[in-house]
């Protein structure tokens, strides 16, 4: 065991050994100890290097807000950086390094940037990063050459690049009171609401509850208060209606009293037992909620305030009660308040040697003074800290000081010490209370900000309100509770609280000026010259302040620099600290994992949606891509073809003979009721009311500002009774407009929509013999040209299974699309393979899809793209002059009807060559230099059927240029090539094969 | 009559998965229903909807948000204003419509459209919990009741049919994913899949 | 943000879509009003305060709601369906 551990005492397991490294050396701990705990236990002070100037700092706090001590951990092969060792319990196997240092922590050769202090001050990467504006470098890349080292010199640890194996969950969370924080004020408000009845969260980010009762030293009810909150935990455990929630921050105040937090459910383990996520984030919607988050020590600035050694006063007495760790050997005591004598008392107990208490204050309270007696020593009142000396804390400078004048006087005088716990005064952590409130107050007594006026449905209890004590904590903790759960305040007996007498207030001491860099802000490196130099150069709003010298940002989000940094400003201005204001905290309060936030979706971000016959698409050897959501069948490859040999093939099949398509993803919406007709008529451009039962028809969708929205078949299957497909891809967006429309718009009309996309599974056959396929194995009802015309439906069996045809071409072949039941999909589409075997049909992808339709000159989502018209579109026959629909007021506008609109057209590769989507046409130029656009092109393929490279393109004037010429322009893919310009309907223009 | 082949495929594996060490806090299986229909009632009609529904059920139940029942072999819910889902036996749409007159409302067969996922088990509450941000406390949530919520892109319409049991209706399309994601979730208390 | 959405009870904003301004109407269908179509198109208050708007439940129930909505403080003052005729008689959850 290490000089440091204290043989007895403290809520650690000393029968639980726990190996761990730290910058590549064993060393041991206990099961309770934090990183940071066995680390000093070990006798180790220097664990890191800083932001700007790689000064070598230790362990500040001993919790969440820690600035200094962060270090990376490896696990599951992973590198995770800037996590405080405050933070990480000691598990066996931990692997931690040092971080920010080269080549070791002990000897780093980027701490030569103190010497370039001036640089490196107030608001350095605005004035550096933006290079010289005059001069020889200016507009240089020199500059640019010299950040990449500035940057790399500057920082905090490293982000690995593997892939995070890690699980992460989300969990949904419902509650009639949300306690936030399980110290005294928060178990007993927990235990007030679950008694009367509420359904209670008490959330504590650390893996115990009791807060400062872990480490006060005070007895409660009799009872080591450590003890008694164990026994309160243990209590609220066992109630059903309570959830207990250890290792849990909750971090934001949200809109609705909903909460997040971040749960920490195997951070702590060697390994996660089977399907337990690592990180579980939280999100909780309390009808109230409790916040007794209690206070956060804060520092006195002074020259050489973060030399390895110096740490909070409570931290100190932490490391000693909680984990049985002493801290240091010989340690001083600096401090503007009573609080710091309790750590005193506790450190000498502990078994230190309390080398000098330095107060500010001229006066202090009797109960301080028994303390200082306790800890063997005699405060040397109207005393500071003036420097430190060593690497590690080896000697504190003294001085004389007058707090009324801000002044050091006198001989400086050296004392031995390597720890200095230092204390200026409590801050209630009120950082959720700001997200969820308004402005908050100045409190004079404490020196400190006290919770605003809430927003939301919240109350404070204990430190987080102000009050300090032990005793008003559990008071007020009761009382919030009852009141969240509805009740009154009770006046029945609280546990008796033992504790000495301590006025909570702390001097209004906040720095001490002298020679020598005096940190506000540790992890980032911002002293309290940076201030006045902020303020100098005219940044005078808190709000500027930290945007420009990076003060109370990164990990810790000033926990401890926030009120110096104020209190500094201030004496810059000339004001008194609540006229500066503060920043408004916002989440998160501490870091949260990303991968938390992701939950299940981390590392796939979308559902995988699959048509009936995806089974069947795979095994026959399918290249399945991606269509927003849906998975379908790209080619189906055969052994040593290209993916263009494919789809030419399976064109040309379709073209030749016969082929089969999974077309299920279409938008399928039932459209029913007494007024669907009269619905579709001011929905649909055409008219729907005189299509007759039995057929379908070709629609186009407008927006209210007359561009295209959409465009699909409408099949009447009763009086009153419509089928609407739509293209895949809008499917949910037409849904949603047309709900729009009649809910808001014509809320008379009786129509209903249901999205039926996925009850139909969908095959198209396409081709000259298509008849014959559907001959074949179609049964109850004819598909002759009599029975089954263009734009007929027919209802009929396949296999045994019902079907509904209809006769409808996309492919501009005789063709039919054939649906039935999704979960007769494979049955009938193995039937439709099996009856085309004789005329070697062919399964085809979306590449040979869009190859037949651009022969077709068919419009998609590549041209119907938010921006063409109708007219653009050439489908203004479409539009209807005997009745108004959406779009049709404005669609007439001067600009959407100029004829020098980028318009559809052909375009055919002159050189052999394909065409590339996106690739701009142009009347002259090269790749050198580019030409005027006057279009694009928006799809494009090789056209077996016309045996050469085509497209189809949006192009000025469209029409007029028929028969001209221009090149396709691409110099992202360097491709410049003639192309000519014809119309869109490549191959049969007559539309006399899908006809016959 | 053809079978109506699961959208689940191979992704349907039975057996137990996950973390047993007490044992499979929930059971996750397919019990798509033999018909599945949404019936609708056009503003104002709701009460003659639900008479017809009761009438081809046999459940009935208040015009209330969240309404339903579970019966022998039937269960009904609303899932909007005047929307219910319904599932049943063969033939249940076509009996739906044939109660339903045209200016109440109307009916749409959903028994391919629609894939039923059921959870039950004591974790069942934890595990949903994970997926969908619904208070799926039994006092919030009764049996027999019905939620429409979604999971990301996955729309799901729930109805609690049993103390600690759960029935997810979702898109056919979706089922398979939704299923697995639905595995995944339940692997922290171990699940049986049967 | 939660919406109370009068059939799911108190939801979260993601499930639902803001389906634009609702203090707009819109022109007969057979107007030829430019000003009035652009209006109700293009021209939208931005006001720093209650403001009507519709949103639907599209995770949810699917139906528009009309909401009075403080856009400074994200306060939902008022909740309706939007269309009117749901709104008679239907219970709340």
């Amino acid at each position: 065991m290490s000089a440091r551990r204290i043989p007895t005492g403290g809520l650690i397991d000393r029968s639980r050994t726990v190996p761990f490294t730290f910058d590549g050396k064993a060393y041991t701990g206990f099961a309770g100890d934090t990183l940071a705990a066995a680390l000093l236990a070990n006798g180790i002070t220097l664990i890191g290097r800083s932001f700007k100037y790689h000064r070598p700092r230790g362990v500040f706090t001993a919790g969440v807000d820690e600035p200094n001590a962060l270090v990376t951990v490896f696990k599951d092969g992973v590198r995770e950086p800037n996590i405080p060792a405050t933070q990480i319990e000691l598990y066996e196997g931990l692997v931690a390094e040092s971080q920010n240092r080269f080549p070791s922590l002990d000897y780093d050769i980027s701490a030569l940037n103190q010497l370039a202090g001036p640089l490196f001050g107030a608001g350095f990467y605005y004035k550096t990063f933006m290079g010289p504006v005059v001069g020889p470098l200016k507009g240089t890349r020199f500059w640019m050459f010299c950040e990449h080292f500035i940057r790399r010199a500057a920082g905090l640890g490293r982000a690995g690049y593997d892939k995070d194996p890690a699980r992460y969950e989300r969990m949904n969370a419902f509650c009639d009171v949300l306690v936030v924080g399980a110290g005294p004020a928060g178990l007993m408000a927990a235990e007030a609401a679950a008694k009367a009845g509420k359904r209670v969260i008490l959330a504590e980010q650390e893996p115990r509850a009791g807060g400062a009762a872990n480490w006060s030293g005070e007895t409660i009810g009799g009872k080591p208060a450590a003890l008694w909150a164990e026994a309160a935990a243990e209590r609220l455990a066992a109630m059903d209606n309570v959830r207990l929630l250890t290792r849990t921050a909750v971090w934001g105040y949200y809109d609705g009293n909903n909460l997040a937090a971040l749960e920490r459910v195997g951070d702590h383990l060697a390994a996660a037992p089977k399907g337990a996520p690592r990180h579980r984030h939280w999100s909780i919607r309390a009808e109230k909620v409790v916040l007794a988050t209690g206070s956060f020590e804060r520092p006195i600035v002074f020259p050489g305030n973060d030399r390895p050694g110096v740490m909070l006063a409570g931290a100190a007495e932490r490391y000693a009660n909680q984990f049985g760790v002493l801290p240091g050997e010989k340690i001083a005591i600096f401090t503007n308040n009573d609080g710091a004598y309790r750590a005193a008392a506790a450190l000498k107990k502990a078994g230190g040697a309390v080398v000098a208490i330095l107060d500010v204050r001229p006066e202090i309270s009797a109960a301080a003074r028994a303390l200082a007696e306790e800890a063997g020593v005699v405060p040397l009142l109207g005393h500071a800290v003036a420097g430190t000396a060593g690497k590690r804390l080896a000697k504190v400078l003294i001085q004389r000081f007058d707090a009324a004048t801000g002044r050091l006087s006198g001989d400086v005088r050296p004392v031995e010490a390597d720890c200095l716990a230092v204390s200026g005064g409590w801050s209630p952590a009120i950082h959720l209370a700001s997200q969820a409130g308004r402005n908050p107050a100045w409190d004079d007594r404490l020196n400190a900000f006290l919770p605003p006026q809430p927003t939301q449905e919240w109350t404070g209890a204990g430190a987080f309100t102000g009050a300090m004590s032990t005793a008003e904590a559990l008071s007020s903790g009761r009382d919030a509770g009852l009141i969240a759960a509805g009740k009154k305040a009770s006046r029945a007996k609280l546990p008796e609280v033992a504790a000495p007498p301590l006025e909570a207030g702390p001097a209004p001491v906040f720095e001490i000026k002298a020679e020598g860099k005096a940190f506000v802000d540790l992890q980032n490196d911002v002293t309290a010259d940076d201030v006045r130099l902020a303020h100098r150069e005219g940044f005078v709003s808190v709000e500027h302040l930290k945007r420009y010298t990076t003060l109370g940002m990164a990990t810790d989000q000033g926990k401890t620099s926030n009120v110096p940094g104020l209190a500094i400003m201030a004496g810059a201005r000339g004001l008194a600290i609540p006229e500066v204001g503060t920043t408004r905290f916002r989440p998160p309060f501490s870091p949260v994992s990303i991968g938390s936030l992701a939950a299940e979706k981390h590392g796939h971000f979308k559902p995988d949606r699959l048509t009936p016959m995806h089974d069947w698409h795979v095994e026959r050897g399918a290249r399945m891509m991606e269509v927003g959501l849906w998975h379908r069948p790209m080619v189906y490859g055969e052994a040593g073809e290209t993916v263009e040999q494919t789809y030419i093939r399976e064109a040309a099949t379709v073209r030749a003979s016969v082929g089969i398509v999974d077309v299920s993803t279409l938008g399928k919406i039932a459209v029913k009721g007494p007024d669907a007709a009269e619905f579709l008529d001011r929905v649909y451009t055409n008219m729907f009311s005189t299509l007759a039962v039995g057929k379908a028809r070709y629609g186009l969708m407008l927006r209210e500002d007359g561009i295209a929205l959409d465009d699909g078949t409408t099949w009447r299957l009763g009086e009153h009774d419509f089928l609407m497909t739509t293209t895949t891809a809008n499917a949910g967006k037409v849904m949603q407009h047309l709900e729009y429309y009649l809910d808001v718009v014509w809320p008379d009309l009786k129509v209903h929509l249901a999205s039926v996309t996925d009850q139909w599974a969908g095959a198209a056959v396409a081709g000259p013999n298509a008849r014959k396929v559907l001959e074949a194995c179609v049964t109850e009802t004819a598909v002759d040209n009599e029975a089954l015309p263009f734009m007929g439906i027919v209802h009929g069996g396949i296999a045994g299974a019902p079907v509904m045809i209809c006769r409808l071409s996309f492919s501009g072949e005789l063709a039919y699309e054939v649906y039935c039941g999704a979960g007769h999909g494979t049955h009938v589409w193995e039937a439709l393979m099996e009856a085309g075997e004789a005329f070697g049909i062919t399964p085809y992808g979306m590449e040979a899809l869009g190859t037949l339709r651009i022969e077709k000159g068919h419009v998609t989502g590549a041209e119907i793209d938010g921006r063409t018209t109708a007219r653009d579109l050439y489908l203004d026959w479409m539009l209807s002059k005997k009745k108004p629909f959406i779009g049709s007021a404005l669609m007439d506008r001067e600009g959407l009807i100029d004829t020098n609109r980028i318009r559809l057209v052909g375009v055919v590769s002159l050189d052999g060559r394909p065409l590339g989507g996106g690739a701009h046409i142009v009347e002259k130029g090269s790749l050198e230099e580019l030409g005027e656009s006057i279009g694009h092109i928006t799809a494009f393929c090789y056209s077996p059927a016309l045996s050469k490279y085509i497209g189809l393109a949006l192009v000025k004037g469209g029409k007029a240029r028929h028969g001209t010429r221009a090149f396709v322009s691409d110099a992202l893919r360097k491709r410049f090539g003639p192309v000519e310009i014809v119309s869109h309907h490549f191959f049969d223009p007559e539309g006399s094969r899908m006809h016959g | 009559m053809v079978e109506r082949v699961s959208p689940l495929g191979e992704a349907f594996r039975p057996g137990t998965y996950g973390n047993l060490a007490e044992g499979p806090g929930v059971t996750l299986t397919e019990a798509t229903p033999a018909a599945i229909a949404e019936a609708s009632a056009f503003p104002g009609s709701t009460e003659p909807l639900l008479a017809a529904i009761e009438t081809v059920t046999g459940l009935s139940l208040p015009a209330t948000p969240g309404a339903g029942a579970v019966g022998d072999g039937a269960a009904v819910f609303a899932i909007g204003p005047g929307r219910y889902l319904v599932s049943g036996a063969e033939g249940l749409s076509a009996s739906l419509q044939a109660a339903v007159a045209l200016d109440i409302g109307t009916v749409t067969d959903l028994s391919h459209g629609r894939a039923a996922l059921r959870i039950a088990g004591p974790r069942a509450e934890w595990v949903l919990a994970k997926l969908f941000a619904l208070d799926f406390s039994p006092a919030a949530f009764p049996v027999g009741e019905g939620r429409a919520t979604a999971h990301h892109d996955v729309f799901a319409h729930i109805q609690r049919t049993g103390g600690d049991q759960f029935d997810i209706y979702v898109f056919r399309s979706f089922a398979r994913a939704f299923w697995q994601e639905l595995c995944a979730a339940a692997e922290e208390t171990g699940y049986e899949v049967g | 943000m939660l919406i109370p959405c009068p059939h799911c009870g108190p939801r979260d904003v993601s499930e639902f879509s803001y389906q634009g301004d609702a203090t707009r109407t819109r022109p007969d269908p057979a107007s030829t009003d430019m000003k009035a179509w652009h209006d109700y198109v293009y021209n939208r208050p931005n006001p720093a305060g209650p403001h009507r708007e519709y949103w639907q439940h599209a995770g949810g129930c699917r139906v528009h709601l009309l909401l009075t909505r403080d856009t400074l403080t994200h306060e939902v003052q008022a909740v309706a369906f939007a269309r009117a005729g749901l709104n008679e008689g239907a219970g709340k959850p």
